[in-house]
């Protein structure tokens, strides 16, 4: 019994140094990272500060830019959504939006609002795609930018990829149609592709931020306001976080693995040659960016991406749980997805910052986390039902971790403040700093569940993307 | 060393470090927020001081343009004497003149360039163009610039050699505005590519500052460095300079480098059209 005992006890030491191991591993590289974005966004904004965009949107030598925009059931928001991506301060670019089989009257709506007629294109389809129905464009000589495609259903991927195929610019911007883009977002977008030295700028991507409560007029942002349901305004949190202090720093050590699929551009050409976005994976975006990056390596191409901190791009979050599951899960999904297609970059020396750092950290701290987390709680429980749990050093850990999180946002909090200042109002700060307290106990919670039901619909072989019901935003009359 | 392992053997060391730890976080967290809070605070007092400031600037800067109000007398305005000594309200003033001359052309840009120069404003311009800071140096560069004052315009064309991308950008902004052509015919003996943002700039401020006299645009077909006589050739094409066209014809029928041939065919199909 003794024995026994002994085991158990070294057990339960060695899982509770295992855990805190883990987790001060994770907040150093946590810390690291915002260190580094930190530094870098610094940096950026000064040079910003002397960059007069005004010489693109004059300049007939900006690069051509095809946006991208897949559409399916978005009846209620596109005609609007379409408008202002048409309104975009930049002069050398189209609008593609791909219809992918919509069953509400999305088509019938664009037909009428823009003035379509069908169009004879011929197209070379460098990516296998499903059935293209009908090609639109505009008499109206105000909307000769875009372009509509009537396709059968194929999903999100299929649909970027029809616009891949069509598109006639060197450059594809990619984005979700129901997305709120910044006035000057392709201007700032652009520009990284004009700045290559000796090394091809393959992709370029902004800021995402939430605009659940924010007010909206003719497809623009007017006024920032933080949610005052918690779901939502903890995911404004999440975001700063994300975006502020974290792909800053992989953009600085060339290492970015993601680019939203609500907002990035692309080097067309190479996108092509990596073969386009894979309708296998739910996270096409993140799939695409690194299967380009592998091309490029692959090929012993010098390139580089780009990330821009501007908030160029906002969107609308899922306010109830069931729609935010969903979405989590699909990323979990994703990121499985994307790391099992190339699980040979893993640790490998030919793949570099790709290979020896992102790749490994987006396994260890993005896939598994929610699994080790799932483990420690399940042990956890196990440990207080046989009465073996310290509780003295349980506690002291839990509080270890919580103001650990709490601090962390605090610093996101400190670095918006400090850059970009969106939310002045001194409610909003509050609201945020509420939520900082409030995420560990109920936003984080809630996170782990939806990654391990998205762990759960991958061994099962769910796919899709499910219903993502949207509430739309708030418009000012 | 037995010390050290009894020591982790022990365990004590991990609550230690935990309860360090956390009250570690908690003051940073606190810290930070007392920062923010600071930060906040000094942003809403420059914003009310800034408001403050541009009532009496614009009524100031009014009298100076429209009713020839000469600097002696503004400096009998008690409010402007008292705060013509302070950093802020300098530095809210300088950006007021500038923006100002933006937009106007002629006698009044004139009595603002000499406001500028009386009141010591360009001595705050100075200042910053020999901060070895390049950021402070950027915003001296614009200043002195948009103020036309010629005679710095050798000081930033040395700037314009540096290596920081940006600085670099500003000075030949500048040297375009100040020098037209002379600003940039030392990129002929540039040793590193010209990147495509940078060449956008260059014929941006060409065009911005309605520089009329090209004479020199022809020397950038003869440099060595290939985005050099890119840039030429795209400044020839954009500001239709046709004189240049037999200088363009020679380049394509001399060089070796078929980009070049190409663009230069092209400047040459464009411009004879």
């Amino acid at each position: 019994m003794d024995f026994f005992n002994n085991e158990i006890a070294l057990f339960s030491h060695v899982y509770l140094i295992l855990i805190l191991g883990y987790a001060i591993l994770l907040m150093s590289s946590y810390l690291i990272l915002a260190h580094l974005s930190v530094r870098e966004l610094r940096e950026y904004l000064k040079k910003n500060s002397f960059v007069d965009y005004n010489v693109l949107l004059t300049s007939e030598f900006a690069p051509g830019l095809s946006l991208i925009a897949p559409a399916y059931n978005e009846s209620f928001t596109i005609e609007e959504n379409v408008k202002s991506l048409l309104s975009l301060n930049y002069n050398n670019y189209e609008v593609i939006v791909v219809n992918d089989g919509s069953k509400d009257n999305s088509m019938e709506i664009l037909i009428k609002t823009y003035d379509l007629v069908q169009t004879e294109r011929h197209i070379h389809p460098q990516i296998e795609t499903k059935k293209i129905k009908s090609l639109y464009v505009s008499r109206n000589a105000a909307y000769r930018k875009l372009i509509v495609v009537d396709k059968e259903n194929g999903g999100k991927a299929d649909a970027l990829n029809v616009g891949l195929n069509i598109a006639q610019n060197p450059y594809v911007v990619c984005i979700d149609v129901d997305c709120i883009l910044d006035k000057d977002s392709l201007l700032k977008l652009a520009k990284p592709f004009l700045e290559s030295h000796g090394k091809r700028i393959i992709a370029t991507g902004g800021v995402v931020r939430i605009a659940n409560q924010c007010i909206i007029k003719n497809g623009r942002l007017v006024e920032v306001n933080i949610p005052d349901l918690m779901l939502p305004r903890i995911q404004v949190l999440e975001y700063l976080r994300a975006f502020l202090l974290g792909r800053m720093a992989w953009g600085r050590l060339d290492g970015l693995l993601l680019i939203s699929g609500a907002f990035g551009a692309f080097d067309k050409e190479i996108a092509l040659l990596a073969g386009g976005y894979n309708t296998k994976t739910v996270g096409e975006d993140m799939e695409l960016v690194v299967r380009m990056r592998r091309y490029m390596l692959e090929n012993k191409m010098p390139y580089s991406v780009h990330y821009i901190p501007d908030p160029l791009c906002w969107t609308e979050a899922p306010e109830d749980f069931k729609i935010f599951r969903k979405q989590r899960s699909r990323w979990m999904r994703g990121t499985i997805e994307t790391l099992s297609f190339h699980k040979r970059m893993f640790l490998n020396p030919k793949y570099k910052v790709l290979g020896m750092l992102s790749v490994p950290y987006w396994a260890l701290f993005e896939f598994l986390a929610p699994g080790i987390e799932f483990a420690g709680i399940a042990i956890t429980i196990v440990f207080i039902i046989l009465g073996l749990l310290n509780w003295h050093f349980f506690l002291l850990l839990v509080l270890f971790v919580y103001f650990f999180a709490v601090m962390f946002s605090v610093i996101a909090l400190y670095s918006e403040e400090r850059t970009y200042h969106k939310y002045p109002k001194q409610t909003d700060f509050f609201k945020l700093l509420l939520a900082a307290f409030i995420e560990p106990l109920y936003f984080h919670p809630l996170s782990v569940y939806a990654a391990l039901v998205g762990y759960k619909e991958k061994i099962r072989g769910t796919k899709g993307w499910g219903d993502m019901t949207r509430k739309g935003f708030t418009k000012k009359e | 060393m037995e010390k050290v392992w009894e020591f982790y053997k022990g365990g004590a060391w991990v609550e230690y470090f935990l309860i360090v730890s956390t009250v570690l976080f908690i003051v940073v967290a606190f810290i930070l927020y007392l920062m923010i809070v600071r930060s906040r605070n000094s942003n809403i007092r420059k914003e009310k001081l800034t408001i403050e400031y541009t009532i009496l600037i614009e009524k100031i800067l009014f009298a100076l343009i429209f009713e020839d109000t000469s600097l002696a007398a503004l400096k009998e305005n008690q409010d402007f004497s008292r705060l013509i000594e302070d950093g802020f309200f300098r530095e809210v003033l300088t950006e007021s003149v500038i923006s100002l001359h933006k937009n106007y052309e002629g006698i009044y840009a004139r009595k603002l360039e000499q406001f500028y120069k009386e009141s010591g404003l360009i001595q705050d311009s100075f200042k910053k163009l020999r901060n070895p800071n390049w950021e402070i140096k950027c915003k001296g560069i614009t200043e002195v610039a948009e103020m036309n004052i010629t005679r710095v315009f050798s000081s930033i064309l040395t700037v314009s050699k540096a290596q920081n991308k940006t600085l670099k950008i500003t000075a030949l902004n500048a040297c375009i505005k100040l020098g037209g052509v002379k600003g940039i015919t030392h990129l002929t003996e540039h040793p590193y590519p010209i990147d495509d943002w940078t060449q956008v700039n260059i014929i941006s401020a060409f065009k911005k500052h309605d520089i009329g006299d090209t004479e020199g645009v022809e020397f950038l077909l003869e440099s060595q460095n290939t985005t050099v006589v890119a840039l030429g050739l795209k400044l020839i094409r954009e500001l239709k300079l046709t004189q240049k066209l037999p200088y363009v014809a020679e380049l394509a029928a001399r060089t070796h480098n078929t980009i070049i041939q190409y663009e230069a065919q092209n400047v040459l199909k464009t411009l004879n059209a």
